[in-house]
């Protein structure tokens, strides 16, 4: 086993058995796995790309565990990287230099429900839609709404800023999150914000949010609900090509309209979603579709919607169909929500880039991804949150294939590269996490990093949360405690220039 | 490596030729919310994507198949095939673990109990007296008043899940009013099993129907196949005996011997081939499921309601094939041909879909379909009902934590709908919910779909009583 192969990251060196039994203590032996072939199936995040074998992985089931388990790794000087379902797409959730996974799959409980201060307080391993779900019984939903959102957790949402078609609207994680609760690298158990405390001094709350682990775990987190909505009408519309499904969101926009979100699939997409379990009954002939959603009072819907049919028409749409009732509003939303996983239908392996480019450029960058994957003879399924701009072109290959894998990394290189030229950023919502480390200074300059590298210091002085995560390491050579030098890792997602979305869309 | 030769390494050679649909597997993680072992435990090795994540490091060499970790993650799966139905990718979990299983099962023979229980049901002199006395048994009251009294937990709970299983095959009470079944059941309707056809010109005109009687369910829930019989009979199908059928071998696949598998299949190939048959009927979802897969046991021949693809292998791969393709499920038979009203039957009724015909036969609305055209039937749904009951074929015996971990979840979330009735299309779940709601003492009673329509048609003079 483990024998060393290109794809088998090498094994670690056991923990001493010492920590262990300090682990074992603090969570209970069941919940403290070491097992080498155990340990592989926490090798990756859904961006198998970055592979990395813990030491051991850990699952805390209160925040009292937790911190028990942050104190006991802090003594010894040994990392620690959060996990939640393992769905981020940035490699945020991988062991990269040993040390030990917190998973927080067993902290899954909602800890209160208050429909009458729409509020909520969850454990961070609840998943997105688990919350949204309970909510509901009281005529209330939480707004972000990754596409993940079936199986990512609230934990890794507020750790990635995590967005969704409908933050066009609604916002993003950010916005919903009132107060923390929070596990510091030492053990240290801090509480940022909450009701009635959103005044104070300095937003911890929102410099936590977005930090991809780096600064500690969010171990109990405060949210608002919102309203769900009277009602809602989305709109399909099939076009023949990807620019004119472009020009269409644009003139939505610049008519005024204030969609809850604008979506387009590609037809590389329309062909992966058609053939799976989701096939939402696109035409697979359509070269691009566009999914407008409108949702308020009723009566006012009816108005957007007509005007939105007309643009998109306008536009060159040969076909608009709408979807009132929730059934068929959902199989619409289904075939734009399970692209990714449906992705592997085109081909055994993908690279799920997300960046953002202003959305007056859209029509333009879209053209010039194209040319990037004709060049490199790739291709290229695209998927993204038209409304604010957050491209996701991803690129299907085989990884087998060593050849076709350097020419998806130069496209995907490039791709970045122009997104950051026409005045975008690396990430829309997936944040940084190993992914776009190396793009980080395409956008930050040498001083701005440094700055960012102290703000990490400030919640981790050794380091040794989620270290090598989001920061390249800094050009002075590396120093400080620990394998994972401070000078590598800070949060990112919400960072200046980073963009205001985040998350597993 | 540690692989064995032989069965570890013919395996790893057919894992690769389906390496393709194994590396479908995106890891995207939307499997893991409807795990049930996952969503109990939290470890990821207990999740789809991680025992597919295991599969694929036997398949790549990293690890053993007598990986201590890749068996117990591996045994510890329901094979529910929950994950199937939500993978965007189209991910073939249940045949990917067969085949694993069947490389596990090399390497570390399955428990004791499982062999044992499988042997028995593959020999019928075995099996039928067996489950005769089990009859006998379960006709002193014993079991169902055990059942509610033995200790929950240490060596008895084993025992006591067993008889509260045998207690739950007993014909359902349908109305608290009147005693229908049991001692005092009329004998007109239980006896000939014949009906006239349907008054409005030949729903089922007269087709020929085999019914797949399952070895559990003739031995146990024999008064099923009696209401199938007779429901189908009204509807104006031809109901024929199909002589010479035996265990479908579903255990034995799940538990890793293909071959013993293939053997039954072949039986009951030969037994259905011979009877020359439109139609297969199944009313044990867990059959029906194996039924249409006895083709890829051969060939590499998809299960049906996914790809049709694979070799064509000839032989018998190709008659199971063509067999398979003509399975269907009673509910399946008539939600295809519609179905006669019969008489009120007010009860309030919640449906619990069996893993084996919702994830693996595509199977979610003909049941309901079926519930929903009892006149008076107030049909109240069942929270998680998509999600497994934890009997999965042996898996509540040989897996008694976690199997009562699920059992207990699905008999309060039957409790907190308040039907009078929980109805489920298979053995096994009727067993498992069955005994659960016995020992959370609760008065439910469970109930297959087609049980509740052969009630109605009872009472509404169909049968001519
Ligand atoms: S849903 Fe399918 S593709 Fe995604 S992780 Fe699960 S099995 Fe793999
Ligand atoms: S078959 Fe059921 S228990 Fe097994 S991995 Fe899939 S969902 Fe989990």
């Amino acid at each position: 086993m483990n024998s060393a192969g290109p794809i088998s990251p090498s094994l670690p060196p056991p923990l001493p058995e010492e920590v262990l039994a300090d682990l074992r203590r603090a969570v209970g032996p069941r919940w403290v796995i070491t097992d080498p072939d155990h340990l592989l199936v926490y090798e990756a995040d859904a961006q198998t790309g970055h592979r990395g074998l813990p030491q051991a992985v850990v699952l805390p089931a209160s925040t009292q565990e937790a911190a028990a388990v942050f104190g006991c790794l802090h003594g010894h000087g040994i990392p620690v990287i959060p996990r939640g379902a393992g769905t981020g797409l940035a490699g945020g959730a991988v062991a990269l230099q040993g040390g030990v996974v917190v998973s927080t799959a067993r902290m899954n409980r909602i800890l209160e429900l208050d429909p009458d201060n729409r509020r909520a307080v969850v454990q961070p391993g609840v998943s997105n839609s688990r919350l949204s779900a309970a909510a509901a019984a009281f005529g209330l939903h939480y707004p972000p709404d990754p596409s993940s959102q079936t199986a990512c957790t609230l934990g890794g949402n507020v750790a990635t800023n995590a967005g969704g078609p409908h933050c066009l609207k609604y916002g993003v994680t950010g916005r919903y999150v009132t107060g923390l609760k929070v596990v510091l690298a030492d053990g240290e158990v801090m509480h940022l914000g909450g009701a009635g405390r959103e005044g104070s001094l300095f937003d911890f709350v929102g410099l936590f949010v977005g930090s991809e682990g780096c600064f500690g775990l969010a171990a109990e987190i405060e949210v608002v609900l919102a309203p769900t909505p009277e009602g809602a009408c989305t709109l399909l519309a099939l076009f023949d090509t990807l620019e004119s499904a472009g020009k269409a969101v644009t003139e939505i926009l610049k008519a005024g309209l204030l969609p809850a979100a604008l979506e387009i699939v590609d037809r590389n997409t329309i062909l992966a979603v058609e053939a799976s379990a989701y096939a939402a009954g696109y035409p697979t002939h359509a070269g691009a579709a566009l999914v407008v959603e409108f949702d308020g009072y009723p009566e006012g819907l009816e108005e957007e919607v007509v005007q939105a049919e007309e643009r998109c028409r306008a536009a060159g749409a040969w076909e608009v169909r709408r979807a009132r009732t929730p059934e068929e509003r959902a199989a619409l939303w289904k075939g734009r929500k399970k692209a990714f996983g449906a992705m592997g239908r085109l081909a055994p392996d993908l690279v799920v880039q997300d960046a953002t480019v202003p959305r007056s450029r859209l029509p333009e960058v879209l053209a010039r991804i194209d040319g990037i994957a004709r060049h490199h003879r790739l291709r290229i399924a695209n998927v993204f949150h038209a409304g604010d701009g957050n491209l996701h072109p991803n690129i299907v290959f085989d990884r087998r294939d060593a050849d076709e894998t350097r020419r998806v990394e130069e496209a995907a290189r490039e791709i970045m590269e122009l997104c950051v030229a026409v005045g975008g950023t690396i990430t829309g919502e997936h944040g940084v996490g190993l992914e776009k480390r190396e793009y980080m200074p395409l956008v930050f300059s040498p001083g701005e990093l440094e700055v960012l590298r102290g703000v990490k210091r400030v919640f981790d002085p050794a380091g040794l949360c989620n270290p090598g995560k989001v920061l390249p390491p800094s050009q002075e050579g590396r120093g400080g405690p620990g394998e994972g030098a401070p000078d590598e890792a800070v949060g990112g997602g919400r960072l200046p220039g980073l963009g205001g979305r985040g998350g597993e869309g | 490596m540690r692989t064995p030769a032989g069965i570890g390494a013919s395996w790893r050679r057919e894992m690769e030729r389906q390496a393709e649909k194994l590396f479908h597997c995106v890891h995207c993680g939307f499997c893991l919310p409807v795990c049930p072992t996952y969503l109990r435990l939290g470890d990821e090795a207990d999740s789809p994507r991680g025992r597919l994540h295991l599969m694929r490091a036997v398949v790549e060499g990293r690890l053993g198949t007598d990986s201590g970790s890749f068996q117990e993650h591996l045994d510890l799966c329901l094979g529910c095939r929950a994950c199937e139905s939500v993978c965007p990718s189209g991910v073939e979990y249940g045949r990917l673990l067969e085949g694993a299983r069947q490389a596990a099962a090399s390497a570390r023979p399955p428990s004791f109990l499982a062999r044992l229980l499988a042997r028995v049901m593959a020999t019928p002199a075995l099996a039928v007296p067996l489950l005769g006395a089990a009859r006998l048994l379960r006709a002193t009251g014993l079991p169902d008043l055990l059942a509610r009294r033995l200790p929950a937990e240490g060596r008895w709970g084993v025992v006591r899940l067993g008889l509260g299983m045998l207690a739950a095959t007993a014909p359902p009470d349908l109305s608290p009013g009147e005693t229908l079944y049991g001692s005092s059941r009329p004998p007109s309707c239980e006896g000939s099993g014949t009906g006239p056809g349907p008054g409005e010109g030949g729903i089922g005109q007269g087709r020929r129907v085999a019914l797949f009687r399952g070895c559990v369910q003739n031995g146990l829930l024999g008064h099923v196949n009696r209401a199938t019989r007779r429901v189908l009979e009204a509807n104006g199908f031809e109901v024929v005996e199909v002589p010479g059928q035996g265990c479908c071998g579903a255990i034995h696949a799940h538990m890793g011997d293909l071959a013993g598998a293939r053997g039954l299949a072949r039986r009951n190939l030969e037994a259905f081939d011979g009877a020359g048959l439109a139609l297969g009927g199944a009313t044990g979802a867990g059959w029906g499921a194996a039924l249409p897969q006895h083709a890829h046991w051969w060939d590499g021949g998809g299960p049906r309601g996914g790809a049709r693809g694979g070799g064509g292998g000839g032989g018998l791969g190709e008659r199971a094939r063509r067999f398979s393709e003509r399975v269907r499920d009673v509910s399946e038979v008539l939600a295809e041909t519609g179905l006669r009203r019969g008489g009120s039957l007010p009860l309030s009724v919640t449906y619990d879909a069996p893993c084996h015909l919702l994830h693996a036969q595509g199977i979610a609305w003909e049941p309901l379909r079926l519930l929903g055209s009892i006149p008076d039937l107030d049909l109240v749904p069942l929270p998680g009902a998509e999600e497994c009951c934890g009997g999965a074929g042996l898996y509540a015996l040989t897996h008694p934590d976690m199997g009562r971990r699920i059992g207990e979840d699905k008999a309060r979330a039957v409790l907190e709908t308040g039907a009078a009735v929980v109805a489920t299309g298979n053995p096994g779940c009727m067993m498992q919910i069955g005994a659960w709601l016995r020992m959370t003492e609760a008065r439910v009673a469970v109930a297959h779909p087609v049980e509740l329509l052969d009630e109605s048609y009872r009472r509404g003079g169909i049968y001519g009583g």
